[in-house]
């Protein structure tokens, strides 16, 4: 409660002190295609005051009357100094011109000083540009493997899309896009990401301390925004690789008032497969495939309010067919989100954007086995609506409130199944229903010049409701099994708790600040997985009566300078992290069990921790760009029921994480890009003893995570190959030869994966090969590696 | 049987993906060996309990057939109860064989007979005491000065309503055989599954010979099961595998065994199947010996039928 005052006392103070200032606000955008452009500096240098536009291009700038030079800077599309009386407050919406690294330079980050001045800490975003110049793996750009390179990021395995941050498990990440959740952010099993880059204007992860506008992850947030589509001309672009061709049509619906954009994917894996396997195969119908549509659409319907309209849809489909052995599977499962967004400005101080939201993610497998079929089904669906109110009082003090709402839907595993014409006993298909509800408030305020605060306080809830069946098993003697029966809308569990969150800034002479952050984050939602690696079949499963919320804390502290006129930033964070009621399975459990029976009945709860020291140093402008991140990190779990309460190492604990990152801008035309990353390799329980018993071979596992693979490292290049971007022309005004930009660009990317074909392990295993009579019996322990050296080439192009 | 069904799946996905995916042995650290006694203890109705004892093996300890020998241990003191009576196990080797016994051990041990009979292996086994339907059996073994207990229970067989068997698919004289099986109501009853031809001196398992009424606790229901002894014969024709033939006189054992037994074979098979995948739980096979043994004292309920595949 006392929080709660204090932020209404610091708020009525700002209030009151912004009666006799004016504001200039507006929207900044890109001449060229019309786009919002997010973190442009505003600033008036003889106040030595500004703000940053947010992520729909709006700032808001409150200051005293008077006549200003206003500077609107962002280092990829130059500076523009206006003259601007605010004499009153108004409204003064720009379009900066075209990028600057259309010419010699690329540049990776916008925001320059922001990385000493501003209150984040562990938030790093990429542009896109830079990310299409990193090695692709199979010539597919991918917005996580490039998130992966970033310190306190680690992958889930050999070409994973399942990212770890800072010690927590992939179900703690916020996955965003457009502010539609993404509950599977893979295809193919993890090899590539659901996000097609063509369709994807910028992405932002948040790796520690989150701020209180997130909530419902305890690690990160990871943001993608996909393009709004070109508000002045019609555009095609498009890709040709060696996996999928991408296809993206963007214009105006009515020229700088809306747009849209439908960007799409598919692969041809099938049809190579279909090639590979003749007719005649017994493996003949086998296939596998996967594609994903993008869809945007924005209108500006007054000066004060536009909305975007926003869609997913994307699936993955396996085919495997075995025409010999009378056996058959199908196994599709995909995503579809679509948000509808609407801004409004109350005022020119006040902004608010409302957003409904719908995410659905299922996974079927269904599979015939001569006369036994056998359908199994799991998903997870939302539907909600979030609103978010921004408000800027004056340059040094910037608050944020709303609410967050959404109602799931869990089917954690529906199955039938039927053998001839006897339909065995799978009970009903089980679902589980629940409200999910926040609300917070932010406050980002100097109190002096060196001192920023980012104070926030998050009140989240969650309420489990019926119907719902809850099994209680008996133990066959004294008790026997029975059901409780919840009607619809009745309260089984109910929820709830306070978030704080806060981080701060403290200015240093040498262009350099110390942050420090502190955030209390609960999470209703988890993700259970029976494997080892990340796969479809992972199953989303809500907090109940059993499943108790996860819930932990994070500390950071870290040390940012930037060198040599901002062209060098670096950092250094110390983080720890406390988890608690962190689930998984109980060991011995199999898929299945959880038939007629509920999941949570198989289920254990632990607790973790994570602790580490980051190194980021990065190189932003120039025509070599690039980062260096190190990190040192340990993570660890302890479960009552599993490695018999014994602390453990979590699977991705590495103490070791070094990437390299580097780009070089030979000319106009290439560009050459490389990445090297080394890395611990994973923990795994492997077989430390063997037996006999009827005959078999059995396994006696060690301790939970104890054997390590050998280090991950691995270095792979890119070149690009642009076509001329301008054409010589004569001017027929003055005779002389100009410059003009060619409307139709195209590029060829090449890159080479694992360029010293590093042989990383994918997984190990114990195999037993032989018999003891024959005297040729031996066990050994095998490394599986997935991918050598694997070079690719894609061809893009625009017009 | 999805699961395995579902990591084949991704495996073979995986590694046509990565169609130049490589195996290679590796040397790695794996800590947690332990020096365990194995018990593989079992009786059944009308039958002596037969108790088994060797040891664990460190993973990378020799396989050769010695090491293998070695693992066998003998000298312990075994003990079986019924609640009224308890029997001392007799060690019997085999290199000293009762007469007429000499297959029945070849096949406990999994050897040829004249591999057997000049090999020191031994087994316990109770001439005092044969198993009764409706009887708790606890099994006692010292070894070493420690000692190891465990109960198992023989509960009334399920009988089976019918037999039959079908051509499958084009074939005429080659198909699966049939039964029709009645669960009692109750639930957590748990079966295995044995057949032999007419003649062969052992029962074999079926691929998935365990199961319990999970899924048709109380039904009645036809369910097929394949012919295991078609692939012991390497001269066989692979497209009959699986099969019985017209004319096969099939005799079926159908067991019954308790939850606890049925979990430790249930994770056995599992960890048979798809251990050692990225896919799969490490899961170590659940004991229901107590004293830190591994292994399984197991009580059989069996039901015999005959069927004759016409």
């Amino acid at each position: 409660m006392k929080i709660v005052l204090s932020f209404i006392l610091i708020l009525s103070c700002f209030f009151a002190a912004a009666q006799t200032k004016v504001t200039l606000s507006g929207y900044i955008t890109d001449a060229i295609d019309g786009e919002a452009l997010t973190d442009v500096k505003v600033f008036i240098p003889s106040l030595k005051v500004g703000a940053m536009s947010n992520s729909y291009g709006f700032y808001s700038l409150t200051v005293a009357p008077g006549k200003y030079s206003v500077e609107f800077r962002s280092m990829a599309y130059g500076s523009e100094v206006k003259e601007i009386d605010l004499s009153k407050s108004q409204v003064f919406s720009i379009e900066l011109g075209s990028k600057v690294n259309n010419v010699n330079e690329v540049v990776v980050n916008v925001k320059k000083t922001e990385n000493v001045t501003s209150t984040k800490m562990g938030q790093i975003e990429l542009q896109m540009d830079q990310i299409k110049t990193l090695p692709a793996f199979m010539g597919e750009v991918d917005v996580i493997k490039a998130i992966q390179l970033l310190p306190g990021v680690s992958s889930v395995s050999e070409g994973g899309q399942g990212f770890y941050v800072r010690g927590g498990g992939p179900d703690q990440n916020l996955v965003l896009l457009d502010e539609g959740v993404v509950y599977n952010a893979a295809h193919l099993f993890g090899f590539f990401s659901v996000f097609n880059a063509d369709a994807v204007k910028s992405v932002n992860l948040i790796k520690g301390g989150m701020p209180a506008n997130f909530g419902g992850r305890m690690s990160s947030v990871l943001e993608v925004n996909m393009n709004e589509g070109n508000m002045k001309r019609l555009k095609v672009t498009g890709g040709i690789g060696a996996i999928s061709s991408r296809l993206t049509l963007e214009g105006p619906i009515k020229k700088d008032k809306g747009s849209f954009i439908v960007s799409a994917r598919r692969t041809y894996i099938d049809i190579i497969m279909k090639a590979a396997i003749s007719d005649t195969s017994p493996f003949a119908g086998s296939s596998y495939f996967f594609y994903d549509f993008n869809a945007k659409l924005n209108y500006k319907l007054s000066p004060k309010d536009r909305i975007f309209l926003s869609g997913y849809y994307g699936k993955d489909v396996f085919n495997f067919s075995d025409k010999k052995g009378g056996f058959g599977a199908n196994m599709p499962w995909g995503n579809g989100i679509a948000a509808l967004r609407w801004n409004h400005l109350f005022s020119d101080k006040l902004f608010m954007n409302l957003t409904t939201t719908y995410s659905d993610y299922m996974f079927k497998f269904g599979s015939q086995q001569d006369e036994f079929r056998f359908e199994l089904a799991s998903g997870i669906r939302d539907v909600g609506a979030k609103v978010d109110f921004s408000y800027f009082p004056n340059p040094t003090h910037r608050i944020k409130w709303g609410a967050d709402y959404k109602y799931h839907t869990f089917t954690p595993t529906s199955v039938t199944a039927q053998n001839d014409t006897t339909v065995f006993d799978t009970g009903a298909a089980q679902k589980l229903y629940s409200h999910e509800a926040a609300a917070y408030i932010l406050d980002e305020f100097d109190l002096n010049d060196q001192l920023r605060l980012n104070v926030g306080l998050r009140y989240s809830a969650f309420a489990h409701v019926g119907p719902f069946t809850r099994y209680i098993k008996g133990d066959g003697i004294s008790t026997q099994d029975t059901t409780i029966q919840y009607q619809k809308g009745d309260l089984i569990k109910f929820y709830h708790g306070l978030e704080p969150r806060v981080s701060m800034r403290w200015l240093l002479p040498d262009n350099s600040s110390i942050k420090a952050g502190y955030a209390y984050n609960y999470q209703y939602v988890h993700l259970t997985s029976l494997s080892a690696v990340s796969l479809p079949t992972d199953i989303w499963f809500p907090t109940t009566d059993i499943a108790k919320p996860e819930k932990g804390w994070q500390g950071s502290v870290g040390y940012f300078r930037n060198f040599f006129n901002d062209k060098f930033e670096s950092s250094v964070e110390v983080y720890y992290k406390e988890m608690k009621n962190l689930i998984e399975f109980k060991e011995g459990a199999l898929p299945g069990d959880n038939v007629n029976d509920n999941t949570d009945n198989i289920l254990v709860f632990g607790e973790g921790r994570a602790f580490g020291i980051e190194f980021f140093l990065k190189k932003s402008v120039g025509r070599f760009t690039g980062w260096i991140g190190y990190t040192w990190a340990k993570t660890e779990r302890r479960f009552p029921d599993i490695n018999e309460g014994n602390i453990y190492p979590a699977k991705y604990d590495r103490r070791h994480d070094l990437s390299l990152v580097g780009t070089y801008k030979l000319n106009d035309r290439w560009t050459f890009s490389a990445s090297f990353i080394y890395a611990t390799g994973n923990t795994l329980t492997l077989p430390s003893s063997w037996y006999v018993q009827e005959q078999n071979l059995l396994f006696n596992y060690g301790p939970r995570n104890s054997t390590r693979m050998a280090p991950y490292h691995r270095l792979d290049l890119s070149a690009t190959l642009y076509s001329k971007a301008y054409k010589t022309k004569t001017d027929p005004a003055t005779g002389k030869e100009i410059d003009v930009k060619k409307k139709y660009r195209s590029n060829w990317s090449f890159s080479v994966y694992n360029v010293y074909n590093r042989m990383n392990p994918f997984f190990l295993y114990v195999d037993n090969d032989g018999d003891f009579l024959s005297g040729n019996f031996k066990l050994t322990v095998k490394q599986v590696s997935l991918f050598p050296i694997i070079p690719s080439a894609t061809w893009n192009f625009e017009f | 049987m999805e699961f395995r069904i579902l990591t084949k799946l991704f495996i073979s996905s995986m590694l046509l993906l990565g169609f130049t995916s490589c195996t290679k042995e590796v040397q790695i650290d794996i800590p947690g060996y332990m020096d365990q006694l194995v018990i593989d203890g079992s009786i059944e109705t009308g039958q002596p309990a037969i108790v088994l004892l060797s040891k664990s093996n460190n993973v990378y300890s020799p396989t050769n057939f010695q090491a293998y020998l070695d693992g066998f241990v003998s000298g312990a003191t075994v003990t079986i109860s019924n609640g009224v009576q308890t029997d001392t196990l007799t060690e019997i080797c085999s290199d000293n064989l009762p007469p007429g016994t000499e297959e029945i051990a070849a096949a406990f041990f999994g050897l040829p007979v004249d591999v057997l009979v000049n090999l020191h292996l031994c087994a316990y086994i109770s001439f005092g005491m044969i198993g009764e339907v409706g009887k708790t059996y606890t099994l006692r073994v010292i070894h070493n000065g420690s000692e190891y207990t465990a109960a198992t229970n023989i509960s009334s067989p399920t009988p089976l309503d019918s037999l039959y068997w079908k051509p499958e698919g084009s074939y005429t004289d080659r198909g699966f055989s049939w039964v029709k099986l009645s669960d009692p109501s109750q639930s957590g009853d748990s079966y295995a599954w044995q057949v032999k031809l007419a003649g062969m001196p052992n029962f074999k398992r079926t691929f998935n010979p365990f199961f319990n009424d999970k899924f048709f606790n109380g039904q009645t229901f036809d369910f097929a099961y394949e012919n295991p002894m078609s692939f012991d014969d390497p001269n066989g024709d692979p497209a009959y595998r699986g099969y019985y033939k017209l004319g096969d006189t099939v005799i079926i054992k159908l067991s019954k065994i308790g939850k606890s037994e049925y979990n430790f074979f249930e994770k056995k098979y599992n960890q048979m199947y798809s251990g050692g995948n990225p896919f799969a739980t490490p899961t170590n096979v659940p004991t229901n010996i107590k004293g830190g043994a591994l292994g399984i004292w197991v009580g059989y309920s069996p039901w015999f039928d005959t069927l004759v595949c016409q």
